[in-house]
């Protein structure tokens, strides 16, 4: 019994160590893998396709696309999204009607993406639902192209992923002692002073963390800009998708995959030293 | 001594429930003032009304003369000292402490100057560059109170701030606390339930129960002079006896149907107030003794408590020492007292 004891912490972490290393590490080792090969055999290593990614401007302006998307849909999320947590942690008295928006919120969670951006699709268009009311409003002369547009892929984006923000800054916003607040406008800070000493270095790290899973998801995302892109956007994703789906290049599509990822991993790199707090427990 | 702050008529509602009733207090310039009672007493909510947490549903709250009620809390001449400290956790202990002058519009150096004059009141001079978390409880109570008192108040409100202390460190900061107020000059309004917290430090102390003032005095004078049979329960340990007024300056007790003299005017009937400690034991029966049995006998060390069976009703009386080895459960004692102990509380009509 006693001898057997401490197998058993191993044997449990066993299972979840071996999903992790089949299906996170073993695709990731693949990719990379294959970005680094090449030649006709495709067994020799070569940094070949790194060149071909990075040395031609195409792909920058693809990049740069990417990331200015993400960027933005981040931004805006982070804007609209604390005031909402706002309302929902510190406005609503109600506990039901609490409940209800936070449903309301995670609900299109639950719908799949393309069924979202189909709507967008149809929302935006030309004699879309958007545009009629801009125009009936008085508001445009003519319609407003947003189909193919960065601010259509934008408004989509900002859809599906607003509620990872709220989410994020409520449960921080929630976490906030009332105590430090009462006692910063004790000692004479108007409202606005005590959000900006006080709330607003308390939640950050519920605003960092919800703004890095909002970035990471922005710029991997492909269904959202593919529909909304009608075609005249390109997002560092559809390039991968369009090699590995149609040209199956997955040297080159690994190449394109890694230059993400490693991009994606220095700006959350960046962020995440942003939202140490000084103080909080290491 | 001037008036410095005046509450008047102040109520307070939750729902059904009437957290204050009616308040009427004045405090003088420089006081220290105790709200005692018991939870739910209403004490926090007046302490929370006086600063600006809260918003009484009638009635005003003055401060030398000028009506703050409307006043928002961080517009009003006062600080608090929060029951969990509220320090913010996220700045240094010497941050926090300059975070009131820096919101007053003092300047950085002016600011940290005063935060290192305060930190150095309260023993904390070496502690500035450290983290709120850092520290242990009573380390950061003393970085609260530095908080509170930097920009020099004329009230310092302090809501149970030794409750989450222990008993030995307790103790020490009560008197602390009652030295710095005598040296700062600043009125104190400390919320406890402890009365003998209560009775440490206050000038004055204010008996809280059911949203009403039951009874405002010196610690002494309450103790002493109980208004309610509430004050009397409330504050150290008492017997209550219930009492008719006979002609001729004579009272007749319930306990026992004993008579006893009493020289000064005396309601019709009420209960009389006996504390324990005016209670002699006594090893044979007089005509002015009660006569009982032992029912349980509880040494603290400095003292112990007798508890008599007198026919039905129990009686403590308090022993100075530990108590004789022969006064065991079931042993007849006779319990003596001086008639002008008894306290006594007319009946409310």
């Amino acid at each position: 019994m006693n001898g057997r004891a401490w197998l058993s912490p191993g044997l449990l972490l066993a299972a979840p160590v071996l999903f992790f290393a089949a299906f996170f590490l073993a695709p990731l080792a693949v990719v990379a893998l294959a970005s680094i090969t090449g030649g006709p055999e495709g067994m020799t290593l070569t940094l070949q396709q790194y060149v071909r990614v990075l040395a031609d401007q195409y792909h920058w302006d693809v990049i740069l696309v990417t990331f200015r998307l993400a960027f933005f849909t981040t931004v805006v999320c982070v804007i609209l999204g604390y005031p909402l947590a706002w309302y929902l942690v510190r406005v609503v008295r109600w506990q039901a009607w609490r409940r209800f928006c936070v449903i309301l919120l995670v609900v299109p969670l639950f719908t799949s993406n393309i069924v979202r951006a189909f709507g967008w699709m149809v929302l935006l268009g030309r004699n879309g639902l958007v545009n009629q009311a801009l125009v009936g409003a008085g508001m445009a002369d003519r319609p407003v192209r947003f189909i193919g547009t960065e601010l259509g892929i934008l408004i989509g984006m900002v859809y599906v992923l607003l509620p990872f923000v709220v989410l994020a800054v409520g449960n921080a916003l929630a976490r906030v002692d009332p105590g430090c607040e009462q006692a910063s406008a004790d000692l004479g800070a108007s409202p606005a002073s005590t959000f900006f000493h006080i709330t607003w270095p308390l939640t950050l790290p519920g605003v960092v963390s919800g703004a890095i899973i909002v970035f990471t998801l922005a710029v991997s995302a492909y269904v959202t800009p593919a529909l909304l892109s009608g075609g005249r956007i390109s997002v560092l994703s559809m390039l991968i998708f369009q090699q590995y789906s149609s040209v199956f290049d997955f040297h080159y599509g690994g190449a394109l995959s890694m230059v993400l990822l490693v991009f994606t991993l220095i700006l959350v790199a960046l962020a995440n030293r942003a939202a140490v707090l000084p103080g909080a427990a290491r | 001594m001037s008036t410095l702050l005046t509450i008047e008529g102040v109520s307070m509602r939750f729902g059904a429930y009437q957290a204050l009733d009616r308040i009427d207090l004045d405090i003088q310039q420089g006081e220290f003032v105790a709200l005692l009672g018991p939870s739910g007493c209403g004490k926090t909510t007046l302490l929370r009304s006086i600063a600006g947490f809260l918003k009484p549903e009638s009635g005003r709250i003055l401060i030398d003369g000028q009506d703050i009620s409307r006043l928002a809390a961080h517009h009003r001449p006062l600080n608090t000292v929060f029951q969990n400290y509220a320090l913010f956790p996220h700045m240094t202990v010497s941050e926090n402490v300059a975070y009131g002058p820096r919101r007053q519009g003092a300047s950085k150096t002016e600011a940290a100057e005063r935060a290192r004059a305060a930190l150095d009141m309260v023993g904390l001079a070496d502690f500035g560059p450290r983290y709120p978390r850092e520290m242990s409880g009573g380390q950061q109570q003393r970085v609260a109170l530095a908080r509170a008192i930097v920009n020099r108040p004329k009230l310092l409100l302090l809501d149970e701030p030794l409750s989450a202390l222990d008993l030995k460190l307790r103790k020490r900061m009560q008197l602390e606390l009652k030295h710095l107020q005598a040296k700062l000059g600043i009125a104190f309004i400390f919320v406890t339930h402890d009365q003998e917290e209560a009775m440490t430090m206050a000038d004055r102390v204010v008996v809280m129960h059911a949203g009403r003032i039951e009874q405002v005095g010196a610690g002494t004078d309450i103790y002493r002079q109980p208004a309610t049979r509430f004050v009397a329960e409330f504050i150290g340990d008492a017997n209550f006896i219930s009492f008719t007024a006979l002609d001729g300056d004579t009272l007749q007790l319930d306990t026992q149907g004993l008579r006893v003299p009493f020289g000064k005017p005396a309601p019709a009937r009420g209960v009389a107030v006996l504390r324990p400690e005016d209670l002699r034991l006594r090893g044979e029966a007089a005509t002015d003794t009660w006569t009982g049995a032992v029912t349980d006998v509880i040494n603290v060390g400095s003292h112990s408590m007798i508890h008599v069976d007198l026919g039905g009703q129990i009686i403590v009386a308090r022993h100075g020492g530990i108590a004789p080895t022969g006064l065991r459960p079931g042993a007849t004692v006779h319990l003596a007292f001086e008639p002008e102990h008894l306290h006594l509380i007319g009946e409310q009509p």
